[in-house]
């Protein structure tokens, strides 16, 4: 097992090695280069502007440079807003990000743990497929329509909560719904079919034989094996949220890291963007890394080789 | 319950010759092909969606040439005109005043004659005069929502309702033909979609093809470079791409074909795997084929059925992600159409013109089902062991 967990983490490193390797190549292939705006810059500016950020040293010296940056944790000055750093940018938006981030992960594993069962449960009946049927709504519109139309609704037409802004716990309300929607839906289908396929095992009739209460079977026996698929998922959902945030930021005025990104992107503030690429991939990947971990701890069939 | 079993002795007799007829398989044999179809076409909600996909092609690709106006014909007179329209009737005329005060001309029928020119403003009172074939036609803005006045000065209300008639779904705010834009929007995304998932399709079935046809440390090499890349969230470096290339159609298409492709390598590897010690291979190496003509005409063939399945699955999440980059503001770029640019250029505008972004919104939901409900209904007829 050791040595699986050691395996895991070279090639997590190995992974965040070509990541900002590629990110890096990408961002230096950039026509024209950073400096290139609509009114031409005279050519003793672009110049000086190369020496000041080092862009006129060789590219394996600046990427040598670039990593001993990001050992440090610097991700470099900002190209468009003179006197930001990138880390800035992170400092600012991620706590909020990760704040909603979080809210919207407990309201996801709420409301779609209770919809699945219910469905798995009532199999065939108007409970499942009334489940069903929100599920693939979920999985079909996107969370930008979600958005937009809870918008619509609650804020325009009914004025029950805010349009934008975190100011109270009303503002969190839409948002969250709208960044979980497509999470939920998937997670409560997954964890339907998985507790119907546990239901169908032995040891459950072993169980209801032995005269236990159904109640018991469902959360002692059954649950347990059938939430192992769910929490592989939660990695990749962690994932939704983030890039799910950059609509949802946008479309809610919420000061985030999303919103950072996408502006940095509408406005081509390289260093920026790159910088928030490897620092959202880093936590990506390392999210999916303690899942996996999780996921070692909680079932001991699994030995890896 | 014992019940005597009465044997006559004709039963013992041979039987006719024509009883040889009761063993014939009297219905047709049918194909693969058919047996394919037949599953998919009585799956109801396949078979629906099959339709809604041939429909929209239809509104796509042949509804640009049926509209008088292009997805860039602006007429900013008649910007932010709804598809139902609130109008005053003065004197058997019908007037439709606009958020930013303007009165259109509307015809019984519902089609938009002209903008009245403005005469004068008076600006202590909040009225604006228009001239309306030599009559003038008070607009008072002193309340809202702003009123035309009648000759005693009163307000008049805005009680006739009319469909817009000249523009079935309304205009955005330059004034262009929503429903055009919409069909255009709609062209794109498909198009785009469907190269994307092509494209896709065709890298995913030669790695993962080569992978497991070659096994081996290069099978485990090219793996290890899938689950690397696996593990990269793929949505930024989509936008990456974006970002290095100029806004356009082959940019979104070369950025969403260069990663998506994984899953369809993945696949196709499984797969092969399992095919490839099959005895038709054997035969094939045996009589002296060559190691692509066993690939591309033995195995992928048979393998087809996952990744038409796999295929057709990708297809809404290319127009998922497209929708999504339009709507982060880099995809197509203006004054060109796609649904998700669509979406961007109507939230802003989202209070009073809530139109504006349903109706490609509700586009994108029908597009996304259609799709889903056929790749359901294909992996249930194409190989009914997969089914849950």
């Amino acid at each position: 097992m050791y040595r699986y967990i050691l395996k895991r983490i070279v090639m997590t490193f190995l992974t965040l090695f070509i990541i900002i390797l590629l990110t890096f190549i990408f961002m230096h292939s950039v026509p024209g280069g950073p400096f290139t705006r609509e009114k031409e810059l005279p050519p003793k500016v672009v110049e000086a502007l190369n020496k000041k950020y080092h862009l006129d040293d060789p590219y394996p010296k600046q990427f040598f440079d670039y990593l001993k940056g990001l050992v440090q944790l610097d991700l470099g000055p900002s190209f468009k807003y003179i006197g930001k750093d990138v880390n800035d940018f992170i400092i600012d938006g991620f706590p909020v990000s990760a704040k909603l981030g979080l809210i919207t992960l407990v309201f996801i594993l709420l409301a779609a743990l209770p919809l699945g069962i219910l469905a798995a449960l009532k199999n065939g009946k108007w409970q499942d497929a009334f489940v069903m049927t929100l599920a693939t709504l979920g999985v079909t519109i996107p969370s930008f329509v979600i958005a937009t139309m809870l918008i619509y609704f609650f804020s325009y037409r009914l004025e029950l909560l805010p349009t934008f802004g975190l100011d109270s716990w009303k503002g969190y309300i839409l948002p969250v719904i709208a960044l979980g929607g497509y999470s939920i839906s998937f997670i409560a289908r997954l964890m339907r079919s998985s507790l119907l396929e546990v239901m169908k095992q032995d040891y459950i009739r072993t169980a209801r034989m032995k005269g236990q209460t159904e109640f018991k079977i469902v959360t002692y026996h059954a649950l347990r094996n059938a939430l192992i698929p769910v929490i592989t998922i939660l990695g990749p959902t962690v994932a939704g949220l983030l890039t799910g945030s950059f609509v949802i930021e946008k479309i809610f005025a919420i000061p985030g890291m999303g919103v950072h990104f996408v502006e940095s992107v509408a406005q081509r503030d390289y260093t920026a963007i790159m910088g928030m690429t490897i620092f959202y991939a880093t936590f990506l990947i390392v999210m999916i890394f303690v899942v996996d971990m999780f996921y070692l701890l909680i079932d001991p069939r699994i030995k890896y080789e | 319950m014992s019940k005597e079993i009465i044997v006559s002795p004709a039963d013992w007799e041979p039987l006719d010759i024509e009883n040889d007829l009761r063993e014939k398989i009297w219905s047709t044999q049918r194909t693969f092909a058919e047996d394919v179809w037949f599953r998919f076409s009585h799956k109801k909600s396949a078979f629906a969606g099959l339709l809604i996909i041939l429909l929209l092609m239809l509104f796509a690709f042949v509804g640009p040439y049926l509209t008088p106006y292009s997805f860039d014909t602006q007429t900013l007179d008649f910007s932010n005109i709804p598809p139902l329209m609130e109008v005053t009737n003065v004197d058997d005329n019908l007037f439709y005043i606009t958020a930013n005060l303007k009165v259109i001309h509307v015809g019984n029928n519902g089609k938009l004659l002209a903008a009245l020119p403005k005469l004068k403003e008076d600006t202590a009172q909040k009225i604006i005069y228009y001239d309306f074939n030599g009559r003038e036609l008070p607009l008072s803005y002193q309340k809202k929502p702003a009123a035309i006045l009648n000759h005693e000065g009163k307000r008049l209300r805005r009680d006739n309702k009319v469909w817009n008639t000249s523009y079935w779904l309304g205009t955005d705010g330059l004034g262009r033909d929503l429903l055009t834009r919409l069909m255009y929007g709609t062209k794109i995304s498909l198009i785009v979609a469907l190269i994307a998932t092509f494209v896709n399709m065709t890298i995913g079935m030669i790695y993962g093809g080569i992978s497991a046809f070659a096994g081996g440390s290069v099978d485990t090499v090219m793996m290890r470079i899938v689950d690397i890349i696996s593990t990269v969230p793929l949505t930024l470096y989509v936008i990456l791409i974006m970002v290095i290339m100029t806004d356009g159609f082959l940019s979104i298409i070369i950025a969403l074909s260069s990663v998506y492709w994984v899953t369809m390598a993945r696949v196709v590897r499984g797969q092969i795997y399992s095919l490839k010690e099959n005895e038709f291979v054997y035969a094939a190496k045996t009589i002296g084929s060559s190691q692509s003509t066993i690939l591309f005409r033995h195995l992928l063939p048979n393998a087809m059925g996952p990744i038409l399945v796999t295929a057709t699955m990708m297809i809404p999440s290319a127009i998922f992600m497209e929708a999504f980059l339009g709507f982060i503001g880099i995809g197509i770029a203006a004054p060109m159409a796609s649904l998700g640019t669509m979406c961007n250029d109507s939230i802003q505008a989202l209070r009073s013109n809530p139109y504006q972004l349903f109706f490609p919104s509700l586009m994108i939901c029908i597009i996304m089902f259609a799709f889903n409900y056929v790749g359901d209904g294909l992996r249930d007829a194409l190989d009914p062991k997969l089914k849950k």
